[in-house]
């Protein structure tokens, strides 16, 4: 069929308006990415990461600026990651991406992201490579392994009595960075490490190491680094080796904000003495706390966890930025770079240089109680 | 030091045990057909869900849910066969069944995914919680159970293949399928009966590691590699050296945990596999090669 040179005139105009208010259309959407485990042992983060994104973006679709976010399975693991990453970069073009949780699948997209300059928002990976020497697209609202090793070590040491420890952990960037910075803490205050035992992520049975910890001598704390499969395991292995106050014995474990909320429940008694540090205090006062958590309640009728907790503020820190202004790539890059008293709920968010959250008052401690419940400790 | 090397010790048996339990299935099929099974792995963490669901959502007690998962893990072996290897091994080519094992695991694996979720699952067994001590040593009722259940089904197995027609018949065909037939066994049927052997040893396996393992949909995928590992230095479908190398990466993996540190276990159970294909390519057991089951 031959298109007159008028009528073809005609199309090309309509092509190039639709074109242009697809651009229009698109300053008011704001296209999050999303990096979360969702298979392998990692995948309870991305299922629960899930939940406080789809709350978070459910409150703020209802007016203004439109967020829009695509999921990839980015499985804990850095060449899954990678390939996530680039997935998003070249077929979903996201202003901003969120995620990752594990430390090494993080410290791998990081370069994807840098040179595409998009910025990456973590709550989630501790690992201090992530934002030491710095990366001007990499931003964490964590505490990295660093601030969260010293402060345990500080605490096991000062306020617990603490002066021997054993060191559980798995092999990965994260779980050998947090176990080094406790032991060279706990050591220059005056504790000793017994034992320093890092094993894989295909390791199962626990007994044979729980037998090598019953050996190491006295044990005042056993910080633990894993994900909450082997965690759980490793809790009951202690107990059933009566080295923990779960099995009856004095060493007190002490955990990360790794393992999600309701691990005690599954540990069962062995759990009982077990002090770890959460993302989320569900018994903060705060107004904001109040209302996410009956919101969630609402809408998946189960209690909020802090990996909802921590989902749910990334989102919401996005959207902050985007009231200041922002509205692509590099203008949410400066705006979360000029970042200094954000409110979320799992805490209060200040960048420094490095782009590293600077407060303290994202971590909580509890404590596991006979009956399985919490105890704030109020340490923070 | 005594006491820990004894405890080591019998955390290697238990382990060891279990990884028997795996392994046997897996021995028992590459005997018979000289296939590697993948989707073994997966009939393995099925056999756990079912004990897991009969225990924690029907409240049936642990015991009867060993029973249930091994036949679950029977009617899944019976299924698969039945449905996807069987005619797949009619068309002649060796290569179709043994790709169609890895798409029925990985399809199994996603099925399970999508059914349980990722999230870890605790299995409690009343006698893991029942820790006994002596002498410095402790171990639960449930490693007492699991060597107590490996070792009635390695006995029984045994049995089986050395006292019954069907055992006699199933060696048969493992030793020359074509001659077998012509005595007037019907492979077909054998071979589908090593399946449910090998799948109810599987799924039995499940119900024993479950409240060990970290219950996952990939709970089966974690342990096969040792599983494969153990039945090539066993000696490749060979049920005696199956058991004997099971027990032996259990006590490798127990005393390296001691001695050089958890880190180092794969390196150490690998590096075994390979010098036994250097030095003896033929397993533990080679002057049965012949006669595999």
């Amino acid at each position: 069929m031959r298109i007159l040179p008028v009528a073809r005139l005609f199309f090309v105009s309509v092509l190039l308006a639709a074109a242009g208010s697809s651009t229009a259309l698109a300053a008011d959407m704001i296209k999050i990415g999303a990096l979360f485990p969702m298979s392998g042992p990692g995948s309870y983060f991305g299922v629960q990461d899930k939940q406080g994104v789809e709350l978070a973006l459910e409150a703020l679709n209802k007016s203004g600026t439109k967020f829009e976010i695509q999921y990839e399975d980015s499985a804990c693991s850095p060449l899954p990651a990678t390939q996530a990453a680039k997935r998003l970069i070249d077929q979903y073009k996201p202003d901003v991406v969120i995620g990752e949780e594990c430390s090494d699948a993080t410290l791998a997209v990081m370069p994807v992201l840098a040179q595409a300059k998009v910025p990456l928002l973590n709550a989630g990976s501790s690992s201090i490579k992530i934002t030491e020497p710095g990366n001007p697209w990499t931003f964490r609202i964590m505490p990295n392994e660093v601030m969260q090793g010293m402060d345990i070590a500080t605490n096991a040491y000062k306020r617990l009595n603490a002066k021997s420890a054993v060191l559980l952990y798995e092999n990965t960037n994260a779980g050998i960075g947090n176990a080094k910075v406790f032991g060279d803490t706990f050591t220059k205050l005056g504790g000793t490490i017994l034992a320093d035992i890092g094993f894989g992520r295909d390791v199962n049975d626990f007994t044979s190491i729980a037998t090598r910890v019953t050996g190491a001598g006295k044990i005042d704390v056993i910080p633990t680094y894993t994900l909450e499969g082997q965690g759980l395991k490793i809790t009951q292995a202690l107990a059933q080796a009566g080295v923990t106050k779960g099995g009856g014995g004095g060493a007190i474990q002490l955990g990360t904000i790794w393992l999600p909320f309701g691990f005690e429940q599954k540990a069962g008694k062995a759990a009982v003495g077990y002090i770890r540090i959460v993302q989320f205090d569900p018994t903060d006062q705060r107004d904001q706390v109040k209302n996410f958590i009956q919101a969630f309640k609402t809408k998946y009728s189960q209690d909020p966890t802090h990996l909802n907790a921590h989902a749910y503020d990334q989102i919401m820190l996005i959207a902050d930025v985007v009231k200041r202004g922002a509205k692509d790539a590099q203008s949410i890059r400066d705006g979360l770079a000029a970042t200094k008293d954000f409110s979320g709920v799992t805490g209060s968010v200040a960048f420094d240089e490095h782009n590293q959250n600077i407060k303290m008052d994202t971590i909580h401690y509890m404590e596991t109680l006979p009956d399985l419940s919490w105890k704030a400790l109020g340490w923070n | 030091m005594l006491t820990v090397a004894l405890q080591q010790g019998i955390n290697g048996l238990v382990l060891g045990s279990l990884y028997v339990l795996v392994a046997l299935g897996l021995t028992l099929i590459y005997g018979v057909l000289v296939q590697i099974n993948f989707a073994h792995a997966d009939i393995v963490t099925l056999g756990a869900f079912s004990a897991y669901f009969f225990t924690h959502a029907f409240g049936g007690g642990y015991l009867p849910s060993i029973a249930v998962a091994l036949l679950v893990g029977a009617a899944l072996g019976f299924l698969i066969n039945a449905a996807v290897f069987a005619p797949l091994r009619e068309r002649g080519n060796e290569l179709l069944p043994l790709i169609a094992t890895i798409g029925v695991s990985v399809m199994l694996e996603n099925v399970m995914l999508a059914w349980f979720g990722p999230i870890p699952y605790a299995f409690d067994s009343p006698y893991s919680e029942r820790v006994i001590r002596f002498g410095g040593m402790f171990f639960t009722a449930q490693s007492v159970l699991i060597i107590a259940v490996s070792a009635a089904a390695i006995g029984l197995l045994y049995a089986f293949m050395k006292f019954t027609f069907l055992g006699k018949a199933l060696r048969a065909v493992a030793q020359d399928r074509e001659t077998a037939g012509l005595m007037g066994i019907n492979p077909n049927r054998v071979i589908m009966l090593t399946f449910v052997i090998a799948s109810a040893l599987a799924g039995m396996g499940g119900a024993m590691l479950g409240p060990v393992l970290v219950l996952t949909p990939f709970a089966g995928a974690s342990v096969i590699v040792k599983a494969f590992a153990i039945v090539i230095i066993g000696g490749f479908g060979n049920v005696e050296g199956t058991i004997i190398a099971g027990l032996i990466v259990g006590l490798i993996e127990s005393y390296t945990t001691q001695v050089l540190g958890p880190g180092l276990i794969d390196i150490v159970v690998f590096a075994l596999l390979l010098l036994m294909l250097a030095v003896r390519p033929t397993g533990l057991i080679a002057e049965r090669r012949e006669e595999n089951v």
